[in-house]
């Protein structure tokens, strides 16, 4: 009951850069959303491709993204390329974020289009469609549907790790929290209640995703 | 046709929203160029510097504002020079290499002057003077000198004058990246048996009801100056030139007296041990 007292007290005397503070972690969770997507998109259609070029260059691109650590290419961006192009906190930030999830969702992308029942394109080419017609009318609305359940899976996790920017100075939430921690000597109380935003940011963001899921129908 | 594409703009849409309302970004330690001005500036007319902003009462967040000593050193610099001050917060263990990536302008951040660290980027002169001081848990007698720091974890800030310090009688270091939570962490069972940081740091930290104590005296004397960018010599000139004028003219015993209810340049520097 004590600690509930003291956390409370820590929220109330920290919401008012807190909230700024989500703001830039929104911010930045949603340019890597955007930028991950549209890069997950791109290498999920280039790694079912015929041609062996691309499907060699998305494999590469995954096989690297995914296995190296958010953090090492976090600080790439930032420190390691500014011989080359100088990146402010907030986009090394964003944009090492996007490429990260990209690798992510461009597996979760081939993953639902080769879901697809094979059935589908054959009755699909059998009716005179040409291969990229049946992808765009028939595989790809089904697959972006299917797609959807783990793509807010993602999402979340993105959320989530976009506090790891707070390494490269962006004031975002995890900055902000280990700031107050820092001056105030009260850890316990600043973690946990900077725990119960993001919490409460995913739980935000679970309930929009549902909305949308039951709007698609991505059960049928 | 049309739905499938719903979910992605709906995205963009929600990105391009939140994006467009921010416009913060300006804070950031950002990458634009500081055109036509003669100290090669981060943001145009503005001086941009970092500290840790968890250095407590250095630099530190009162809400939600940046606030401390460093920082209103830095903000009195600023107006000297004509200039809008810009503090930010950037992690210890990068400061330097941040600096030089020209993430800003200059380091205001208690950085002591060390040979090692001139190498690298230039120091003015300095702007306030402090120990380096063991603090141990209040109720731990096991230390009670310099020698007995053989053996024993030390907690201090990667990259700080400390951890040089401790190297010299341990291998079992403990990295933190802001020396009031080491302080912190010395309060807790079995994590460390003693700290060392700025004496200032130790008692502030005292004041606030950590049960920590100090042990001795400061082993020696370090000069906290600012920090810029070989190059920016023009930079460094004004900044040394406005340190005096605000020494000479009290600024700089008001902010001095405000946080400390001393003169932190007042010190008697005979027989202790200056480290450079």
């Amino acid at each position: 009951m004590e600690l509930l007292k003291t956390a409370y007290e820590v929220f109330m005397r920290t919401y008012p850069g807190f909230l700024e503070a989500t703001l830039f972690t929104l911010q930045i969770t949603a340019v890597a959303l955007v930028l991950g997507t549209i890069l997950g998109l791109f290498f999920a259609l280039m790694k079912i491709s015929r041609s062996k070029v691309l499907q060699t260059i998305a494999n590469l691109y995954i096989t690297i993204i995914r296995g190296t650590p958010l953090i090492v290419q976090i600080m790439f961006l930032y420190f390691g390329i500014t011989s080359l192009v100088v990146l402010s906190g907030f986009w090394a930030g964003a944009i090492a974020l996007g490429i990260h999830n990209g690798a992510y969702i461009a597996e979760i992308f081939r993953g639902a289009i080769q879901g697809i029942d094979r059935g589908q394109r054959e009755a699909s080419s059998s009716l005179g469609m040409t291969r990229g017609q049946s992808m765009r009318r028939i595989i790809f609305p089904q697959a972006l549907k299917r797609s959807i359940p783990p793509l807010g899976n993602q999402f979340i996790i993105t959320l989530k790790d976009s506090s790891l920017v707070y390494i490269i100075s962006v004031p975002e939430l995890f900055a902000m929290a280990n700031r107050e921690a820092a001056q105030s000597f009260q850890p316990l109380e600043t973690y946990l209640v900077v725990g119960v935003y993001y919490l409460v940011l995913v739980m935000i963001f679970t309930f929009l995703l549902k909305l949308y899921e039951n709007k698609l129908d991505v059960d049928k | 046709m049309k739905k499938k594409y719903s979910f992605l703009t709906a995205i963009a849409a929600t990105a391009m929203l939140i994006t467009g309302c921010g416009g913060e970004d300006e804070k950031v330690a950002g990458a634009k160029e500081g055109a036509g001005s003669d100290f090669n500036l981060l943001e145009d007319g503005q001086l941009t510097y970092a500290s840790s902003g968890l250095y407590k009462p250095f630099s530190f967040t009162e809400g939600s504002d940046l606030t401390g000593f460093d920082v209103e050193i830095g903000e009195a610099i600023a107006e000297k020079m004509g200039l809008e001050p810009n503090p930010i917060t950037t992690p210890w263990e990068t400061i330097t290499q941040s600096l030089l990536g020209n993430k800003f302008d200059a380091i205001i951040g208690s950085m002591a002057i060390t040979a090692e660290r001139a190498e690298r980027v230039n120091f003015s002169d300095p702007y306030y003077y402090s120990g380096g001081m063991i603090f141990v848990p209040a109720g731990s007698d096991e230390i009670t000198s310099v020698e007995d720091l053989e053996g024993k974890k030390i907690g201090v800030v990667a990259q700080s004058t400390y951890d040089t310090a401790a190297q010299k009688y341990t291998e079992d270091i403990k990295y933190y990246n802001s020396d009031v939570v080491a302080l912190k962490d010395l309060t807790v069972e079995g994590r460390l048996d003693a700290v060392i940081t700025a004496d200032v740091v130790g008692f502030e930290a005292i004041a606030s009801g950590l049960e920590i104590k100090e042990v001795g005296e400061p082993l020696w004397i370090e000069q906290a100056a600012v920090a810029v960018r070989k190059e920016d010599e023009k930079l460094l000139e004004d900044i040394n030139a406005a340190i005096q004028e605000m020494v000479e003219d009290g600024t700089y015993e008001e902010i001095s007296n405000k946080w400390f209810e001393r003169n932190l340049l007042d010190v008697d520097l005979e027989g202790i041990e200056i480290l450079n």
